[in-house]
């Protein structure tokens, strides 16, 4: 295989609250608790090849904005690195470091917070090819017409500000913003799920058509299951800052290994499915701050062994290109066959 | 036969602003029985929010229902006195919102807050009262009650705090709940847990439940009659399976079509061009005009609702039956 565009190997990330001279001394003389971690990412391993979608899906909590923004270098990491294409970004220095920033851009949820109020949007699109030298200066009016064509947004609209605009048209100037750059890889970070459902798919399709005429490159994070199904070539599965699922995506939709990846999509809500009794999995996500022991799943797991709660399951391949973080079956996750068998075990005990 | 709990008939709920007059729920007719859950969709300033408001006479000025009519079990809430509306809410009616931190008091635990209500509308002890509240709470499946009544929202996680929300709409097992958005901020499995209490207390308790909502996944999963609001009228209402199998409105159809299916995959998604149009410029005629790709001069004038109460809509051009197969 070819070396991979993104490579993030065994990446760990802690956030702790800053202390100051004074909290430092009382924790010196044991007045005061040390700064509770929030462990964000714990030892995440992904690929990303150069011209593939990778859908990451996970609810609140489980890190996937954070690995976004490791993966585009806007966080450090506490251990581990991200490497793109074979050479480790935080080991860049200068021009390299300033290119591969350009190189990798990030699209945010919610355009209104991620765009300046008080800029126009000629401005806004204009501003990084401007100060970078992307093309010279007295190019840039031309170059900002035609980011503006390339999104669907009217170029006779360059003077306007962004609360002249729609969320869906925002969302575009986001785009435009990425894209003004001439980045290779996006990464999209619920991107569209602040937007009604008639203007998701306006923004879906146009993504889908710039990766396709731009070769480009996405990380496509979401909690947005039939979203990403559709977008991605590949589907990785986050659940408390580790990966516990990474397959192929009809793979990952027809075969689901992981009980966490299985409750997920019998858990979306679907309009072919009428007078759903809802069965759940039961329990709320951990809180980050002190993860539980073993597999982080293993208190809502309805198969959780003596082992899951002992040990970290590790992330073996299963079979080609899927590969899960499960005790169940000797590391093979849980299959549909025993999940009959394992459901009539729980009726009848 | 099913008792009719709501009855509410051309309701208009107009804000007066310096721009002119914005219709937010333009003529909105809608039938609930007991034990039912409908549900309520549409995008953001569909009026959909406004219409449950209205019901519960929360409308602030600017805004004020002009015209319509409510009746709850027969009582006109319009002409109800604001002492009466006061009784009634809470207690009859209730209201679970999009963000629980609406309905609760950060600052005094939520024991606290429950008791407070339960004593507003019921003349019992403070015992009693709370322990009323905690078997609400144990109720909605918040684990150890009895520990967690003394404790503050903040302790609570995101879904905890809606269940306890929940919780405060069922302490006088009110005959109408209003839920707006309710699971919309959280998780999927948190929402199917939130979503699984609900429908058991409505079949179990006999409560009406009009579900205010952007997502048709939930609506269909969750309910039985669905209403389609767009630019403050209701354009399609139905049973979940007419609806959402034989929709008659084109904006009813765009919009589940614009959904991602499972075999949609390579091709671009059906995508309902345009915005919703704005409160204040609203199109002459049908307001889906210059987005739908059925209109002509017909839908210059404005459509009124063909068929009735249980199955209707507003088109000139509805779509054939056959568009279902």
């Amino acid at each position: 295989m070819n070396q991979p565009l993104i490579k993030v190997d065994t990446v760990t990330k802690h956030f702790v609250r800053k202390t100051d001279v004074a909290e430092r001394i009382a924790i010196r003389a044991g007045l005061a608790e040390e700064p509770k971690i929030v462990h964000a990412l714990d030892e995440v391993s992904l690929e990303i090849a150069k011209g593939e979608v990778v859908g990451l899906v996970g609810e609140s909590g489980c890190g996937k904005s954070t690995l976004g923004r490791v993966v585009a270098g806007m966080l450090p990491v506490t251990a581990g690195s991200v490497a793109r294409d074979g050479q480790d970004i935080a080991t860049l220095k200068g021009r390299a470091a300033k290119d591969n920033r350009l190189a990798t851009q990030i699209i945010f949820q919610d355009p209104m917070s991620s765009l300046n109020p008080r800029k126009k949007v000629g401005e806004i699109i204009g501003e990084a090819p401007r100060l970078h030298g992307i093309v010279p200066r007295g190019e840039v009016p031309a170059l900002v017409e035609k980011l503006m064509g390339q999104v669907g947004l009217d170029p006779a609209m360059v003077n306007r500000y962004p609360h002249q605009f729609s969320g869906g048209q925002r969302q575009r100037i986001g785009i435009a913003r990425a894209l003004a750059v001439n980045p290779d890889f996006l990464v999209c970070d619920e991107s569209i799920a602040a937007l009604d459902v008639s203007i998701q798919a306006q923004v879906i399709n146009l993504l889908v058509q710039l990766k396709q005429d731009l070769g480009l490159t996405l990380l496509f994070i979401s909690h947005d299951l039939s979203v990403v199904r559709y977008i991605s070539d590949r589907v990785v599965i986050m659940y408390l800052g580790r990966v516990v699922e990474s397959a192929p995506t009809h793979q990952i939709f027809d075969r689901p290994r992981h009980p966490y990846t299985q409750a997920l999509l019998e858990e979306i809500p679907r309009i072919d499915r009428r007078g759903h009794r809802f069965n759940t999995v039961k329990g709320e996500i951990p809180s980050p701050v002190n993860p539980p022991k073993g597999c982080h799943f293993h208190p809502r797991c309805p198969f959780a062994m003596d082992i899951c709660r002992q040990e970290r399951p590790p992330l073996v391949t299963a079979e080609t290109g899927h590969t899960v973080a499960c005790h169940l079956n000797g590391g093979a996750g849980h299959l549909p066959a025993t999940t009959q068998q394992q459901t009539q075990q729980g009726v009848s005990s | 036969m099913s008792e009719t709990l709501l009855e509410v008939r051309n309701l208009k709920t107009w804000f007066e602003t310096p721009k002119g007059t914005v219709k937010a729920v333009d003529g909105v007719d809608l039938t609930l029985n007991r034990g039912e859950i409908l549900g309520l969709v549409g995008e953001s300033g569909s009026g959909k929010s406004i219409t449950g408001f209205s019901l519960l006479g929360l409308v602030d000025p600017p805004g004020k229902v002009v015209e319509g009519s409510i009746l709850f079990k027969g009582e006109d809430l319009r002409a109800a006195s604001v002492r009466r509306l006061q009784a009634l809410r809470g207690d009859r009616i209730a209201m679970i919102f999009q963000d629980p931190m609406m309905t609760l008091n950060p600052v005094l635990r939520i024991g606290t807050q429950m008791i407070e209500t339960v004593r507003a509308h019921a003349k019992v002890s403070k015992d009693e009262a709370r322990a009323m509240a905690r078997d609400a709470l144990g109720m909605v499946g918040i684990p150890r009650p009895e520990e967690r009544i003394d404790a503050y929202p903040h302790e609570f996680s995101g879904g905890m705090r809606q269940r306890v929300a929940i919780a405060i709409a069922l302490l006088h097992k009110p005959d109408l709940i209003i839920a707006d958005e309710p699971t919309t901020a959280l998780d999927v499995t948190i929402q199917s847990q939130i979503l699984s209490e609900v429908q058991k207390l409505t079949r179990e308790m006999g409560m009406g439940l009009i579900w205010i909502s952007h997502d048709l996944g939930v609506v269909a999963e969750l309910a039985q009659n669905v209403a389609v609001m767009y630019a403050g009228r209701i354009v399609e209402r139905g049973t979940v399976d007419q609806v959402l199998d034989t929709p008659m409105h084109p904006y009813t159809r765009g919009l589940i079509d614009s959904l991602p299916m499972e075999n949609d995959r390579g091709q671009p998604l059906k995508q309902i061009p345009g915005n919703a149009p704005p409160p204040l410029g609203r199109p002459k005629g049908c307001p889906f005009r210059p987005r739908c790709g059925f209109a002509t001069d017909a839908c210059l004038s404005e459509p009124s609702e063909t068929g009735d109460l249980s199955r209707g809509w507003r088109c000139f051009h509805p779509l054939a039956q056959e568009v279902s197969a």
